[in-house]
């Protein structure tokens, strides 16, 4: 697709949606350099000055390996590079301290581009990539063990080169090395400090690690001796933790920081009226949705699923509850994504008469009582009100139990199975076989009923990461998406977009797929 | 100086508090286990296995009975080892040195206007009994009460930070580091803060004046002449001394627990924060450590409270 029938797409997209001309502009502007695929060196950057950044959650560690938390990542790029890195609108991985080779089925080939050296001094080699990816798989402490657990052996074949030896192909590996798994430590820094790495990060990244407080403030400095000339533009960063959205906000009306990321769309109206702030948006892949337990009843009939799907007043949903800022999602991924399907994209659309017909077909005519898990933040109350009303009028009366996130996830997902829904939302992956294989493979953890949809799906799964080649892939991800929302495995609702507030004077920031913030190309105007 | 008799008196009270302290911790940590929520989960990151689960809840000894991990704990604190947050590797006592300053200049702040504030209010009122001043100090001391201390808080960093740049809209500074810049940014949730408790110490202070400024004793003090300000300093404030000791204590310690609100409005990392985080997270030592810290605190200030009532009356024992 030519990018800039992309970008007038998004345009037209964003306008309907109702977002500002100032905001619209702002997400152009992103995604118009993003889809480059370059970073914005070719904007004049202003070296200097220290960003502040107002975060919505402390991290849970600052090593990648022993870290579990989505909100760790702003914080954990900040001080780690990756062996990969990915385009910032459409998630396809690009070479970063690496570049990659596929000889044959089973070798995944890593060449080290020459030159990087860790905050500490550590050639970031051959050897040290070794070191973190046999950590990665083995450490007790680490979570990344599931993520290669396809490499049989690592081997150093040169001072700049490895080979991974695979069980089979794994055309997700790129993208895995493009997160926690890719993100290189030190290997002198984490002999020397052992756990206490997990509070003192030693990367090869755009900025050193100086402090951090927990729930209060984590401040790096920039890595002079950086591998890439010319970056970083910015002296140093400071990421205060700041959980309450609207106080964080504050802060940067105030001025006492730059930006704040990660806001709710209902705050728009207060950070439109500010002067000296800017409202910055973009899609990403964080999806709200109904998770379901389709191993039990009622929601093992397909039908009552499918009814589920027509009942949803996707564009409606936004409106309410998203500030008419996001997009409805067909399946779950978004329409930026490189693995986005059209074909499936027009599978539900509104027909609340369709879904009491299906729900009459599948023996329910006077309807049916569900549970369903919910979470106590005002945003997620209003989802649940929206999704009360709409599902009641096909005679699905849902009886909301809300708790914390830990709490309604963990009685969801985990051993308790309590409820027959949990509206919450998938935050993405890098790849989009992690996202299926995790949301609908057979035993997966977030398959709340642990079961096998069908044995199609679950070859399709491996099939989706035996051949690099996009264009193989894209067919069968067209396929496997065809096969979740057919069945209606799932209820993916609407795409999140990013919703930034950021100070008149930060240049060159843009937001991207993921939904997690990236500073690497900001600067600060005098 | 302490005579034997108070330091009796001080570890009778020390040895008092002992049972509270681990009554106080053992009840915390079984509500945190009986509430539904796993932290093996949090910790097991983004791509949970249900045996990824398991094998955390190994790693940090949390699949042992519980009888067992809380000992393991409270052996821990009583030899100075507040254990670490689950989640973040911090030290607790490192998190609760750098958040409690934070929450006691906010408490100090809002005790202070409390009683700069409310003190002479309910004097004011008790001296002028059911006049125009008495029902105007009175109606003040009912808005107090009834404004929402976050709303307030939000108000004010409305006018103050936003439109008039006066004082900043959040944040904390070490007091030992920049003295002023810590009450800048401790001023206005002090505030927030005290609004409740100028309310309160008005309405109880002019409620126990006037009942010793219309009893007889004082009548007689009027009859002979005395001075109506000296009997107001001399006799009323004295006699009320031990009623206020005990409504200053109470506000103090409820103080200390109303911070976690404006904390959020003004995002001051303080121990409102520290215990409402972990307490989500279900990070127990964190939120072990903050009960430790803060019935430590409440024994403490009630341990003053009762060593200011002897200073005032010297009868009681």
């Amino acid at each position: 697709m030519n990018p800039i029938d992309r970008d007038e797409s998004a345009a037209s997209f964003t306008l309907d949606l109702g977002l500002k001309r100032r905001e619209a502009l702002a997400l152009l502007g992103g995604t118009a350099l993003a889809s480059t695929g370059l970073p914005a060196l070719a904007q004049a950057q202003t070296k200097g000055g220290v960003l502040k950044v107002a975060a919505p959650a402390n991290p849970s560690s600052m090593d990648p390996a022993t870290g579990g938390a989505g909100s760790d990542h702003v914080f954990l790029w900040t001080v780690y590079d990756t062996l990969v890195d990915w385009d910032y609108t459409t998630l396809k991985p690009v070479p970063g301290m690496a570049e990659w080779a596929t000889p044959d089925a089973q070798s995944f080939v890593l060449t080290i581009k020459p030159g990087i050296t860790f905050h500490d001094g550590t050639p970031m080699d051959a050897a040290a990539v070794k070191f973190n990816l046999d950590r990665n798989r083995n450490d007790p402490r680490s979570n990344l063990k599931v993520d290669l657990v396809n490499i049989t052996a690592i081997d150093v074949t040169g001072p700049l080169q490895l080979k991974l030896t695979m069980k089979q192909p794994d055309a997700a590996l790129p993208a895995i090395l493009s997160d926690r798994a890719g993100m290189m430590v030190s290997p002198k820094a984490v002999q020397t400090l052992g756990n206490e790495h997990d509070r003192k990060p030693v990367g090869a990244g755009r900025w050193k690690f100086v402090s951090w407080a927990d729930n209060q403030k984590l401040v790096v400095t920039r890595n002079d001796k950086y591998w890439r000339a010319g970056q970083p533009a910015l002296d140093g960063i400071e990421m205060s933790i700041i959980p309450e959205m609207a106080t964080g906000l504050r802060s940067v009306v105030a001025g006492q920081n730059h930006m704040a990321y990660g806001l709710s769309a209902r705050y728009s109206p207060i950070a439109s009226k500010a002067k000296n702030v800017t409202v910055v948006t973009g899609p990403t892949l964080y999806c709200y949705m109904l998770f379901l337990n389709y191993s039990r009843a009622p929601l093992n009939n397909p039908k009552v699923r499918q009814a589920i799907n027509f009942a949803i007043n996707r564009q409606l949903f936004i409106n309410a509850t998203m500030g008419g800022v996001g997009e409805p999602a067909a399946m779950l991924l978004p329409s930026t994504h490189w693995g986005y399907d059209k074909g499936v994209a027009g599978l539900y659309k509104f027909d609340p008469d369709r879904g009491k017909k299906l729900m009459a077909e599948a023996g329910y005519p006077n309807g049916l009582d569900i549970t369903v898990g919910g979470y106590t933040d005002q945003d997620a109350v209003r989802r649940s009100e929206v999704m009360i009303d709409q599902l009641g009028k096909i005679g699905i009366r849902c009886k909301y139990i809300n708790g914390t996130v830990a709490e309604a996830s963990g009685q969801f997902f985990g051993n308790e199975k309590k409820f027959d829904a949990l509206q919450a939302a998938w935050t993405g992956r890098p790849d989009p076989s992690m996202t299926y294989a995790l949301a609908f493979g057979k035993g997966a953890y977030y398959n709340a009923g642990r079961s096998e949809a069908s044995e199609e799906l679950s070859q399709l799964l491996l099939d989706s990461r035996i051949k690099e080649d996009i264009a193989y892939r894209k067919q069968v991800f067209a396929k496997l998406q065809r096969i979740v929302m057919e069945q209606a495995l799932a209820v993916p609702i609407a795409f999140n977009f990013e919703f930034d507030a950021v100070a008149n004077n930060v240049k060159g920031f843009k937001p991207n797929l993921l939904g997690k913030p990236k500073f690497w190309d900001v600067s600060l105007a005098p | 100086m302490i005579g034997r008799g108070g330091i009796r008196f001080l570890l009778r009270r020390l040895a008092q508090a002992l049972p509270v302290l681990v009554f106080a911790t053992f009840v915390v940590f079984s509500l945190l286990k009986l509430v539904p929520g796993d932290i093996a989960v949090t910790l097991a990151g983004e791509n949970a296995t249900d045996e990824r689960i398991a094998e955390i809840r190994a790693l940090y000894g949390l699949d042992r009975a519980f009888l067992l991990q809380y000992g393991d704990w409270l052996w821990k604190a009583v030899h100075g080892d507040l254990s670490k947050s689950l989640l973040s590797g911090e030290p607790v006592m490192t998190s609760i040195v750098r958040c409690l300053p934070n929450t006691l200049l906010i408490v100090s702040i809002a005790l202070s206007v409390a009683l700069v504030v409310g003190v002479p209010l309910g004097m004011l009122a008790a001296s002028r009994p059911r006049s125009w001043i008495d029902s105007g100090v009175m109606s003040f001391a009912s808005l107090g009460v009834a404004v929402p201390n976050f709303w307030l808080a939000m108000l004010l960093v409305s006018l103050f930070a936003l439109q008039l740049n006066w004082f900043p809209a959040t944040g904390s500074s070490p007091f030992l580091a920049d003295p002023v810049l810590s009450l800048r940014h401790a001023l206005l949730p002090g505030l927030a803060l005290a609004a409740g408790g100028v309310a309160e110490i008005a309405r109880q202070l002019r409620s126990s004046l006037m009942e010793i400024l219309s009893s007889q004793a004082v009548r007689t003090l009027h009859a002979v002449g005395m001075h109506p300000a000296r009997i107001l300093w001399q006799h009323g404030l004295k006699n009320v001394a031990l009623n206020m000791i005990t409504v200053v204590a109470l506000l103090a310690n409820r103080l200390l627990a109303a911070t976690v609100v404006v904390e959020a409005v003004f995002a001051v990392p303080g121990m409102g924060n520290l215990i409402v985080n972990g307490a989500i997270l279900r990070d127990f030592p964190i939120v072990q450590g903050v009960v430790f810290a803060m019935v430590l605190i409440v024994i403490s200030l009630n341990l003053l409270a009762d060593m200011l009532y002897r200073v005032a009356d010297p009868r009681v024992t």
